[in-house]
């Protein structure tokens, strides 16, 4: 086959795709990158350059500061119990011999629902506000007084309802990879530090689970991390109402849905320079907490 | 630095990667002879939007589709504007980035010789430069609705000071009901105008070209509502603008529309009281607030022409629809002088002394000159105040500095 | 003993994730009737949104990135490992982050308010043609060298020898797509704006930030939403399971 011949069948396979790459990802990064440094607002197509004006907004913009700060404790709390939770059912699921696909399907199928549907379940039943929500119903049990779960900002009672929400919705995701990860431990390595004299229990799971883990839970830490920073859906449907969204608990995304799109002033160049700003965050959150995993090991 | 990227080199680009040619920029392309499409937030009031529907599908002169939105109406709004021609009608306050950018037309033309018939506060509150935006629909106001016999037993009078209001409101809090319901925001959306103005602040200054809460009592008036915090009902499963907290009895007071009364009469009866809100001290005053949702035309419309006759049908020339939009679901009070006789609720009882409030003491709740990014600042500084117990002065120095940038930008 | 404190944890979970299904069906079971006459929202035609957004970007990203796949795993392009660095690239690239500029790019197309802009800017997943590339590469040569020497061009091959053989990952990559697509929020928030593009999720958001929203109706809703993708969940849960497990990368 000549070189041109292959050349064209490689752009036959590749080319669509590639062309939609190029439009939809990257001549947006580029758009972005350009639009950040225009006085963008109520426009895509500027005429105002401002130089690092943008940037320097955003980067003393209060609100935005938050945001990143607070998801940054967010991740530090929400991937730790993510793992730690996920890979416990995972042991679980493991271990049982009866019906263990059942059980694997129950925790995987919150999988299938959407953050929409999740935060209508938890705002308006779970940790409804009134007596007769789930949570304040449990809490009577135990003669506790009923919480107003999501109005409650001192102390932040608002946090449990959006953890749970995300617990719920991503454990089982995670479960499965962890599972994938532990059946392919090969079961000859457990015989073998059984006839070494290695306590079944803590002693195999450090030096035998733990190990052959590795690859999964370094997945499940960068996804996770990247999730956090991304998280928008559920915030947005159980904090925001119809006028809009709280100053607390305030995801990047949803500050920049504000900026950018929102009531918040349709302002794209600012919006812009947040998103390229976030976009290094996650970069370096990503890259530092490899070099910690990889100090780690 | 001259760069400049234009939409049509970017659509040559677009056009390079096989792309264009099926887009446009006016959104879903905009056929002249489509249908107007007319857009309502969602009105909390049954028959409301069987009612809305009625018109349009009534008007002779093009086919009128009405689109229902709940949710975030405000920024749908704002989007929907920046991104073309649709919704070619909608209701609204106007702002004055929306003239700025040419986003609405003026609407002047379409009054004639019933302008003087419009309560003129109105046709201010949506005129910028001299030109009208926006024709108003119905006047909607809010009040302190309590139930007399709760604070008779409590040896309450009704609170005429904040202070009264929020000793009341920690009194009436008992074992299942809460003193005051002002949303499940703690109040900070719909009591932020209302403080202002029982400081004797406001949002903008007399001439519109400084911020109107640079003053320590700014501070004070929103260190009440963190007082009020903790007798607050939060997490009721509807919010402010629905009677149902009010009605099933978990709060004694509740802030909510004139537009809830004859439910909220149906349910207590005589045990119905209405106030409007106190005064902070005595340089404060009274108020309630006076909203117009408007209809407007989007400047992008396909047919700006077709929109515009159909607003003036349907917002000028139609008394009987107007009347009955504004009286017949909820009470409002009608825009027009001529048509506020009819509004049968509002002759006796709480009704006429709502009214009365208007008259007295209403105050416009969304001047167009005070911008969305000025409101959104502003009310983070509430609610970390009321909510989160944060410094008032402070939070208010960093809300004025947005202020000031927002206002300068305007008369840029 | 130690069995037993592992068989209650096990069920107690197991309660503790279902209970979301069965307070959904509780709630909302008294209103299932009037789902689908009601008028503040397009709730039919919402659902029809999500199913016509849903297959068609499924489809449409399988083939799409398949094939993108197998051309960077097996034709001997010379440019082709610049390629693969130039999709890995965006992987790098939190698609979140990139909602704002391809809202700009969909905007300028005059896709807002149109099944265009929901369908096509999702297509192009690098995910997608970076898992296909991995499994392409270790497709068993004979079975395409076999092909050839029947006479099948290289596009023959694709289609005769490798797809046939390959239903297993791609049937996987597809139902976690359609998941994926049935339940994403924020771009149709922000591409949608008229509601006869509203997709599913859309509608229901909107019906849960209102003023006032009618709870029992919102529930019913959300659980008729969720009964198809329960139902592809369910169905097709071999597929998901294997899905997930191999490829691990489409989490949310």
């Amino acid at each position: 086959m000549t070189r041109r011949r292959t050349a064209l069948t490689f752009w036959l396979f590749v080319g669509p795709f590639a062309l939609g790459l190029l439009a939809f990802t990257y001549v947006p990064i580029v758009w972005s990158a350009y639009l950040s440094f225009f006085d963008a607002r109520d426009t895509v197509t500027p005429t105002e350059f401002v130089g690092v004006a943008n940037y320097l907004d955003v980067l003393t913009d209060r609100a935005f500061l938050d945001s990143i700060g607070t998801f940054t404790v967010f991740a530090a709390f929400i991937i730790p119990t993510t793992v730690a939770l996920s890979l416990t059912l995972a042991l679980l699921v493991n271990q049982i011999r009866v019906a263990r696909a059942f059980f694997r399907s129950v925790y995987f199928l919150p999988f299938a629902c959407s953050y929409v549907v999740a935060s209508l379940v938890w705002k308006m039943s779970l940790f409804s506000g009134v007596d007769s929500g789930v949570a304040n119903t449990v809490l009577g049990w135990f003669g506790g007084e009923s919480q107003a779960w999501i109005g409650t900002v001192d102390p932040p009672l608002y946090w449990v309802v959006l953890i749970t929400a995300r617990l719920w919705l991503q454990l089982g995701f995670y479960m499965i990879l962890f599972l994938a990860a532990l059946q392919r431990i090969p079961e000859h390595l457990y015989e073998a530090a059984w006839i070494d004299g290695a306590a079944p229990g803590w002693q195999t799971f450090r030096h035998i689970t733990l190990p052959g883990l590795r690859g999964a839970l370094i997945a499940v830490l960068t996804l996770n991390l990247i999730n956090a920073y991304q998280a928008f859906d559920e915030f947005y449907n159980i904090l925001g109402d119809s006028r809009g969204y709280p100053p607390f608990a305030r995801p990047p995304l949803v500050y920049l849905y504000y900026t950018s799109l929102g009531s918040g002033g349709q302002d794209l160049g600012r919006g812009s320079a947040g998103a390229i700003v976030l976009a290094l965050v996650i970069a370096l959150a990503t890259l530092l907490s490899g070099r910690l995993l990889r100090r780690a090991n | 630095m001259g760069a400049r990227v234009d939409r049509r080199s970017f659509l040559v680009a677009a056009g390079l990667l096989g792309l264009a040619g099926c887009g446009s920029d006016t959104g879903r392309g905009g056929a002249a002879d489509g249908p107007l499409r007319h857009w309502y937030h969602a009105y909390g009031e049954d028959g409301v939007q069987d009612a809305v529907r009625r018109y349009a599908a009534a008007y002779p002169g093009a086919k009128v589709e009405v689109q229902w939105n709940p949710g975030d109406y405000d920024s749908k709004i704002v989007t929907a504007l920046r991104a073309g021609a649709v919704p070619d009608i909608f209701e609204a306050q106007v702002k004055v980035d929306w003239v700025r950018q040419k986003q609405v037309v003026p609407l002047d033309d379409l009054l004639g010789d019933t302008r003087d018939d419009f309560v003129r506060t109105l046709l201010d509150s949506q005129t910028v430069d001299g030109a009208l935006y926006g024709i108003p629909q119905a006047i909607d106001t809010q009040v302190l609705y309590y139930r007399r016999s709760l604070l008779e037993k409590a040896g309450i009078a009704p609170p005429r000071t904040v202070d009264e209001l929020v000793d009341a409101t920690k009194r009436l809090t008992a074992s299942g009901v809460k003193g005051l319901f002002a949303g499940n925001d703690g109040g900070v959306g719909v009591l932020t105008a209302p403080l202002l103005w029982s400081a004797g602040l406001d949002f903008l200054s007399q001439d519109g070209k400084a911020p109107g809460f640079d003053d320590p009592r700014a501070a004070t008036a929103f260190g009440k509502l963190r007082d009020l915090n903790s007798s607050l009902l939060l997490g009721a499963p509807t919010d402010w603008s629905d009677p149902g907290a009010f009605v099933d009895g978990l709060a004694a007071m509740q802030w909510t529309g004139l537009w809830n009364l004859p439910k909220i009469v149906a349910a207590h009866g005589d045990d119905v009281g209405v106030l409007p809100f106190p005064r902070l001290d005595a340089s404060g005053a009274e108020s309630v607030p006076v909203g117009a949702y408007s209809a407007m035309v989007n400047a992008r419309s396909a047919d700006v022409v077709a929109a515009k006759a159909y607003v003036k049908w349907l917002w000028v020339d139609k008394a009987d629809h107007q009347t009955e939009f504004a009286t017949a679901f909820g009470a409002h009070l009608p825009a027009r002088k001529s048509l506020a006789a009819q509004a049968e609720p509002l002759r006796d009882g709480p009704g006429k002394e709502i009214v009365e409030f208007v008259t007295r003491s209403g105050r416009i709740a969304s001047p167009a000159r005070w911008s969305s990014r000025a409101n959104t600042a502003l009310s983070d500084a509430v609610s970390r105040i009321a909510r989160q117990g944060a410094d008032p002065a402070g939070e208010l120095r960093a809300a004025l500095e947005v202020a000031r940038d927002e206002i300068a930008r305007l008369d840029r | 003993m130690r069995s037993v404190a592992r068989w209650t944890a096990v069920a107690v979970t197991a309660v503790l994730f279902l209970l979301p299904f069965a307070v959904l069906l509780r709630e909302g079971w008294s209103a299932l009737g009037q789902v689908f006459d009601d008028r503040d929202v397009p709730f039919v035609l919402s659902l029809l949104n999500s199913t016509v957004v849903a297959v068609a970007q499924t489809v449409g990203q399988v083939v799409l990135c398949s094939l993108a796949g197998y051309g960077l795993a097996r034709i001997p392009y010379r440019h082709a490992p610049k390629v693969l660095y130039a999709v890995v690239a965006t992987l790098l690239v939190p698609a979140a982050v990139t909602f704002v500029p391809a809202f700009v790019v969909v905007s300028s197309l005059g896709w807002l308010s149109d099944l265009r802009g929901l369908v096509v800017p999702g297509l192009f997943s690098a995910v997608n043609v970076f898992l296909f590339r991995q499994y392409f590469l270790d497709f068993p040569v004979p079975l395409e060298e076999a092909g050839r020497l029947d006479g099948l061009s290289r596009w023959g091959v694709y289609w005769r020898v490798v797809v046939p053989n390959s239903t297993g990952p791609l049937a996987a990559i597809a139902v976690i797509d359609f998941i994926g697509s049935w339940n994403q929020f924020l771009w149709p928030l922000v591409i949608a704006q008229d509601s006869s593009t509203w997709t599913v999720q859309v509608a229901l958001s909107s019906l849960l930030t209102a003023q006032n929203p009618r709870i029992p109706l919102l529930f019913a809703a959300a659980a008729v939403s969720l009964l198809p993708i329960v139902l592809v969940f369910v169905v097709l849960q071999r597929y998901l399971v294997r899905g997930v497990a191999e490829t691990g990368l489409s989490g949310r």
